[in-house]
């Protein structure tokens, strides 16, 4: 699954200047690390659960996914 | 008596009026019939004209659906029948979205949708009742320049689908919205008049009260309430003259990957070519030969549709250049086959050469542009940045002359204002105000439309352009191309000033030295370029075939990663990937073409000056690393274009002492001697041919530096002047040892360690050579933290002379003035230079760009570590060299730019044969050969040489050549030719000449 979110869906969040880290997954609950836009995406959930969903169809599992965003520090200027 | 601040809780009277402009929206559609057989396919783009579907099959879609995936491209096809109630009325398609769709109807390509517009005229495409609708559409996520605060709202990976209509409009309403649009921006904009501002709030007010929001009624009295008290009210007076150029910016890889540009691209002038059919006045400007060359590819149909535009003179093609690249770091041949391609392109597909370049977003210029431009067929240049991004200085003009280093001269314009603007009269009032040719050039530029796949002129732009000569407020305007815009003004002009010199940008110094490994391929690659002409054109002499068409191909594959969001590093992470993807292409491609040719132990060596470094040759089982290869150092003194056997280093036992001391080592040869601290940096540099020293006390020579780095959202592209503040000790994990001495060479390393990276520096010095090696081995893991190496010598000068590839150009290191001290890091090219009478120093380089200028030190960057775009950008493995090189005389007299070209250009181990005729014009010329190859026509060979000192000389042939402009078109014949300080000079040669 680690592998899943590396190889194949976090290739695609970089497309769009985006970028995920996986963490972890235990019990059902997949921690992932959002860096770039990501990290301050309004939508970043309809994207988690799309990732849930691709996850579904490879593995056949679900999980929930914890997004853990990073925000740089330039994001906070005004 | 104490102020006391009044918080205002009802409404002014202005946002009552504000209010009720925002709700002439909502009556806007009269009728609407929803699409529902929509179906949906979801894709991502692989290459140009690839997609990887994720489902195997069509999806219904319907409203409230989400759509889209991360860097997703999306199918949607869908049918309707027009309901009864529609039929012979004006019918648009209406759909609100996020991204970029180009939409076929009746399998007829109808327009564009994306947050800018989200109507299509569907009248044109009606055939019966039914209507079939294709859409192929990108996802938009980009993170600039929507006006509209909605849209930002809106962007994302994921979409919800807000549905598709059929609508009919109130024509009448659309057209008193546009009223509004233009006049609210007059009256809230302190561009404008006050007392004038005023008025329009009153009349703006009294005109909506003659609207029923409820029923709709009063839309026709309101606009003629507008048109009486408001248009044709002439007591308040506006003044200047703008030119109104529309122009869609795009960048062909930044926030995307370029093979979206492709898509990107074909919407815009699709959408572009739509407005022109709707208004006969509309002009626009598209810049990027590539651009054009991927419509043609990829969609021939609307590429016939654009000929033809084209040929009416509607749709204008400027620029001349195969892309916009960055003007800083690519290599004068390079600038040189920008144009060369980019013109033949234009010639090819339109019969047109253009005379003018155009180049609104690039970092800055450098000084040998205006000599390639001019002997491109360019007299005209145009670049936005100086203007409106300068952090220091206002850039003193906007229509004017370009000096360049050889001292040709081109017409040039930095508008006044952005590249991109939405043609509101605010806009168009700030560009006048700021416009500061006002007495002496004429018109100022004003470029209108989106870009970035935001996709150029709006329909709104064009009706406030129609407005404005109706409101007395407003500079005159006038819609025109932009060739026309500058022959008007600047052509013969003798009114206007110069500039002599180059046009640094005072802003986006780090991309300078932001993502390093694409910037030292893209020097290696542009000498293999060279080097693979030169070789596989005398090999063409000795009867191979030339190959053309592949070299041509690789050139273009690197002169698009010049582009000035890939080649500079302001990209996302896939964008590097893909351009190091293209490197190794281009690179396995060339080493492939070289490879047929035949070798015979000898190197050969395709400079026209003769070389005295002692070389490194890659051998599985050599005894010495450098670059994290095996080989061996040779003495391969050859002559220029010519071959040499290489033989080893001779060695000698005690050629070099090297003693431990109290701060670190004591090195002496015959040539220096040199105390060494821990850190590797120099205490002391000897120089005992020169009987000096080179180290001035108290100076670092040699000496990292770690900066914190922290330029703000501009992560990738600036380093902000204060970026000395802070900085960071680096940990010694290993001193300065010595890790490898026989009797040629020596090694001594040191080895750094922060928490994150290794950064391991060997100084090498082989045995009879002044100079010293030094490399740099690093895993590179940092953030936000810049690495800088720095040089104090003790040389007396103001100024350091830095290598441009085309000459060289004098920098200050003073600081007396604002002018020196916003340039406090710039551009060079293979080496800096600093020198007194008599003798001096240089740092030549193998793939660095950035240069810190700071009083009498200078400073090598050598690594940053940015965050955005690119989270990763910079990080991992890095191995880069320079040379630190005394000499005696200034930088010519000490032949640095020779060596600094032996540093970069290695000896070829091909054995071709050089025309003894041609090899000794060139090599007592003077000047240095800049490229060899066969003309574009095949007809001849072409010769580019380049005078680099700045001196005057002549060139004597045995036989008549052609003096070529860089687009290879005769000038005249000649057998001597004379060429001035710092020219490129292009020859053409009859193949038989040389053969015989």
């Amino acid at each position: 699954m680690q592998e899943y979110v590396e190889n194949v869906l976090a290739p695609r969040l970089r497309g769009d200047g985006g970028w995920v880290e996986f963490v972890d997954c235990k019990d059902g609950v997949m921690t992932l690390v959002f860096r770039g836009e990501c990290s301050k995406c309004h939508i970043l959930d309809r994207c988690t659960r799309w990732m849930e969903e691709k996850i579904e169809q490879q593995f056949g599992e679900k999980v929930k996914i914890q997004a853990v965003r990073r925000k740089p520090y330039f994001w906070d200027v005004k | 008596m104490a102020h006391v601040k009044v918080v205002r809780r009802s409404m002014r009277p202005e946002e009552w009026t504000d209010l009720r402009f925002g709700w002439l929206e909502r009556g806007l559609i009269l009728d609407r019939e929803e699409i529902e057989d929509l179906q949906i396919r979801d894709a991502r783009q692989v290459s140009e004209n690839e997609y990887v579907f994720d489902d195997p099959d069509y999806r219904p879609l319907k409203k409230g659906d989400l759509y889209f995936t991360p860097d997703g491209t999306d199918f949607i096809r869908g049918h309707v029948r027009i309901p009864e109630r529609m039929k012979g009325k004006q019918l648009y398609l209406h759909l609100s979205t996020a991204a970029e769709m180009i939409v076929k109807v009746n399998g007829k390509y109808a327009g564009g949708l994306d947050p800018n517009r989200e109507r299509i005229d569907l009248n044109p495409f009606l055939q019966g009742d039914d209507l079939e609708i294709e859409i192929e559409a990108y996802n938009r996520s980009k993170p600039d320049d929507e006006r509209n605060p909605m849209v930002l709202a809106k962007r994302g990976c994921r979409q919800i689908f807000e549905g598709a209509y059929l609508v009919t409009i109130r024509e009448n309403l659309q057209s008193l919205i546009y009223d509004y649009i233009l006049l609210m921006d007059i009256a809230g904009s302190e561009y404008f008049n006050e007392d004038y501002r005023h008025f329009l709030y009153k009349e703006l007010s009294h005109a909506l009260d003659a609207i029923d929001f409820d029923t709709w009624e009063g839309i026709d009295e309101a606009a003629d309430y507008v048109q009486r008290v408001i248009y044709d009210n002439t007591d308040f007076k506006g003044s200047g003259d703008v030119a109104l150029v529309g122009h869609s910016h795009l960048d062909i890889a930044y926030y995307w990957r370029r093979i979206h540009a492709v898509h990107k691209n074909a919407r815009t002038i699709l959408i572009q070519m739509r407005l022109m059919d709707r208004y006969p006045e509309f002009r626009y400007t598209h810049t990027q030969a590539y651009t054009y060359e991927t419509l043609e590819k990829y969609y021939p149909e609307l590429f016939e549709e654009l000929k033809q535009k084209v040929a009416e003179g509607r749709f204008e093609p400027v620029g001349s250049m195969y892309v916009e690249p960055d003007c800083n770091i690519p290599q004068a041949e390079s600038l040189v086959r920008q144009f060369l391609y980019g013109q033949h392109f234009f010639r090819r597909a339109f019969g047109k050469t253009l005379d003018n370049a155009w180049l609104p977003d690039v970092f800055g210029n450098s000084w040998i542009m205006p000599q390639i431009m001019k002997k491109s067929g360019v007299d005209y240049f145009v670049s936005n940045k100086m203007s409106t991004w300068n952090d220091t200085n206002r850039f003193p003009h906007n229509n004017f002359i370009w000096k360049g280093i050889d001292g040709s001269e081109v017409y040039a314009c930095v508008p006044p204002t952005h590249f991109i603007t939405w043609n509101m009269p605010s806009q168009i009032q700030e560009n006048w105000e700021a416009y500061q040719d006002k007495e002496t050039g004429g018109q100022t530029l004003s470029m209108y439309g989106y870009g970035d796949g935001g996709s150029g002129v709006t329909e709104e732009m064009l009706e406030m352009v129609r407005r404005f000569p109706k409101v007395s407020v407003m500079p005159k305007t006038e819609i025109m191309g932009g060739a026309e815009f500058l022959h008007r003004n600047l052509k013969g002009n003798t009114k206007l000033a110069t500039w002599d010199g180059e046009l640094y940008l005072e802003m986006h110094r780090g991309t300078f030295t932001t993502k390093s490994n694409i910037k030292k391929m893209n020097r290696m690659l542009e000498f293999s370029l060279r080097e693979t002409e030169i070789l596989r054109t005398l090999a063409m002499l000795g009867g191979m075939e030339y190959p053309a068409d592949d070299i041509r191909e690789a050139y273009k594959k690197v002169l698009l990663n010049q582009f000035h969001d890939i080649l500079p590093g302001s990209h996302i992470n896939p964008v590097y990937e893909d351009a190091m993807a293209d490197y190794h292409e281009v690179d396995e491609k060339l080493c492939a073409l070289k490879a047929a040719l035949p070798m015979d132990g000898t190197l050969f060596n395709t400079l026209n000056t003769p070389r005295k470094l002692p070389v490194f040759v890659e051998k599985e089982d050599g005894q010495y690393v450098r670059h994290g290869k095996h080989g061996t150092w040779m003495q391969a003194e050859a002559e220029g274009l010519s071959s040499v056997t290489p033989c080893a280093m001779t060695g000698e036992e005690g050629w070099i002492t090297i003693e431990q001391e109290e701060q670190g080592l004591h090195v002496v040869t015959a040539q220096a001697d040199l105390h060494l601290r821990q850190d590797g940096s120099f205490a002391s540099f000897r120089d005992c041919d020169l009987d000096r020293e080179w180290v001035r006390e108290g100076c670092g020579f040699n000496q990292l530096h770690l900066y914190a780095d922290n330029p703000g959202v501009y992560d990738a592209w600036d380093i902000l002047p204060n970026y000395k503040d802070v900085s960071y000790p680096l940990t010694i994990q290993e001193p300065l040892h010595v890790t490898c001495l026989d009797g040629s060479i020596a090694e001594m390393t040191v080895v750094f360690a922060t928490e994150k990276s290794t950064w391991k520096m060997i100084l090498r010095m082989i045995r009879g050579q002044r100079g010293i090696e030094v490399e740099h081995v690093v895993d590179w893991h940092e953030k936000h933290r810049l690495m800088k190496v720095n040089f104090g010598p003790d040389v007396v000068t103001r100024d350091v002379v830095c290598d441009t590839s085309a000459g060289m150009i004098r920098r200050d290191l003073t600081k007396n003035t604002t002018w020196q001290q916003a340039r406090f890091e710039v551009c060079h090219h293979k080496w800096f230079d600093l020198s007194e009478t008599g003798a001096g120093l240089a740092v030549i380089n193998e793939g660095k760009y950035g240069l810190g200028l700071e009083g009498g030190e200078v400073s090598l960057s050598l690594l940053r570590s940015t965050i955005r775009p690119d989270i990763a950008s910079d990080m991992g493995t890095h191995d880069f060299c320079y040379l630190i090189y005394p000499h005696a005389g200034d930088a010519v007299e000490g032949l640095v730019n020779q060596r600094a070209l032996e540093y970069n250009v290695p000896l070829s181990p091909y054995a071709v044969k050089m025309p003894e005729a041609l090899r000794s014009v060139l090599n007592a010329s003077g000047l240095l050969l800049q490229a060899m190859k066969l003309s574009e026509d095949g007809s001849q060979i072409v010769i580019r040489l380049s005078e680099q000192d700045g001196r005057r000389t002549t060139v004597r042939f045995p036989f008549t050549v052609r003096v070529l402009n860089m687009l290879e078109d005769t000038e005249r014949e000649a057998s001597e030719v004379a060429v001035h300080p710092f020219e490129i000079l292009t020859l053409g040669i009859d193949p038989d000449c040389l053969r015989a």
